[in-house]
């Protein structure tokens, strides 16, 4: 069983320009540490369901550049339909990585439909059309995958298998989601170049 | 629908700088889909569910793009859930575009509770809202819900009704 924090300074080390969108839960505070040079870059927003369909509406929006969306089990299970969305649009900058876990693990570890070993997220990528949908547990093959998923052409979604073991010893992200979406606005409209949120006509 | 609420409706989405539509089709805006998919200017996204659709509306605006959500008003109850998150939570906004089922008139028994629930749900929402009935205001409406939700950062809904959908 790999560790979710590992895989995330796996994956930390190869972005630099990426704008990430990711899910609730652990993963949030651990994203926010194990990956410091992408928190302006990273949307931290704690949106169950919505992760991976944000994601896909910022790269359709931002087409020369890659977006990565970290979701969860919990969180694609919620709206499995963007698998089907994703497969039919087959965006070209998007990479998917999926923590599952196994559970809710906000909430203190319920499990979810993929404990069961017979729910397969990957699977359900691959049967809506996205040929570059794989199931990891191995920390090389994490790091593989993801290196194959940031240059892919096509959708590519890496089910990252981890371990429900919150990282011992981590700071706490103290922003709520609407100072962290202003944060994530401005770090967009400096490197685009670009202006989203205001002026408004009379300041 | 007709052919000039149809055209006032991609008026007014252009007018109001939109270029990405994510919708999932209903009846009584049917002739205005194929009419979106066709115009070379913008992109329209097919999705599963209306939250699905307000969500990446919502990835659109953190890109700088202009996004409209098009659907019937049943789609309020399936997107409650992630309109809440984003504009309530984080207040990134979602304009809507919606058919009104449902109303007076309505005359499908299965469409009764669209009519009932989406009032209440817009208000739960705190999401400001112009039910519109004459084609010749269709187009302002459009604009008027971008400039607000553009100075809210929130939602806010046109709502097609009366002989516009029927």
């Amino acid at each position: 069983m790999m560790k979710r924090y590992e895989c995330m300074e796996r994956l930390g080390a190869q972005l630099a320009e990426e704008l990430v969108i990711l899910s609730l839960g652990g993963a949030v505070d651990e994203w926010y540490n194990a990956a410091p040079h992408m928190r302006e870059g990273s949307l931290f927003q704690q949106q169950l369901g919505c992760v991976t369909g944000e994601a896909l509406g910022l790269a359709i929006g931002l087409p020369h550049r890659r977006i990565v969306s970290l979701d969860t089990d919990g969180g694609l299970l919620f709206n499995l339909g963007i698998l089907a969305t994703l497969g039919n649009e087959s965006p070209e900058n998007l990479f998917v990585v999926v923590w599952d876990n196994e559970s809710y693990q906000s909430i203190g570890g319920p499990k979810t439909h993929t404990a069961s070993g017979r729910v397969n997220l990957a699977e359900i990528a691959r049967g809506c059309g996205i040929e570059k949908a794989f199931v990891v547990d191995d920390l090389e093959d994490f790091e593989r995958h993801c290196r194959a998923g940031l240059a892919a052409r096509e959708p590519y979604v890496v089910v990252a298998k981890t371990d429900g073991i919150l990282q011992p010893g981590i700071s706490r992200k103290h922003s709520d989601g609407r100072e962290d979406k202003y944060t994530f606005v401005r770090h967009v409209e400096k490197t685009e170049g670009i202006s989203i949120m205001g002026p408004s006509e009379h300041n | 629908m007709k052919q000039e609420a149809v055209d006032a409706v991609i008026t007014g989405l252009k007018q109001a700088g939109v270029e990405v539509v994510c919708y999932l089709p209903d009846s009584l805006l049917k002739e205005l889909y194929p009419a979106l998919d066709a115009d070379p200017d913008i992109r329209t996204v097919q999705v599963t569910n209306e939250g699905e659709g307000a969500a990446i509306c919502g990835g659109v605006f953190l890109s700088g793009r202009r996004a409209a959500l098009i659907m019937e008003n049943s789609g309020l109850r399936a997107s409650v859930e992630h309109l809440a998150r984003l504009g309530l939570g984080a207040g990134i906004p979602v304009i809507m575009i919606m058919s009104h089922r449902g109303d007076l008139g309505e005359n499908n028994w299965w469409a009764i509770p669209h009519g009932i629930t989406m009032e209440p749900i817009l208000d739960a929402l705190r999401t400001p809202y112009r039910i519109v009935k004459q084609t010749q205001e269709i187009t302002q409406a459009i604009e008027d819900s971008y400039t607000w939700s553009y100075s809210a950062y929130h939602h806010s809904a046109v709502v097609l009704s009366g002989g516009i959908v029927r």
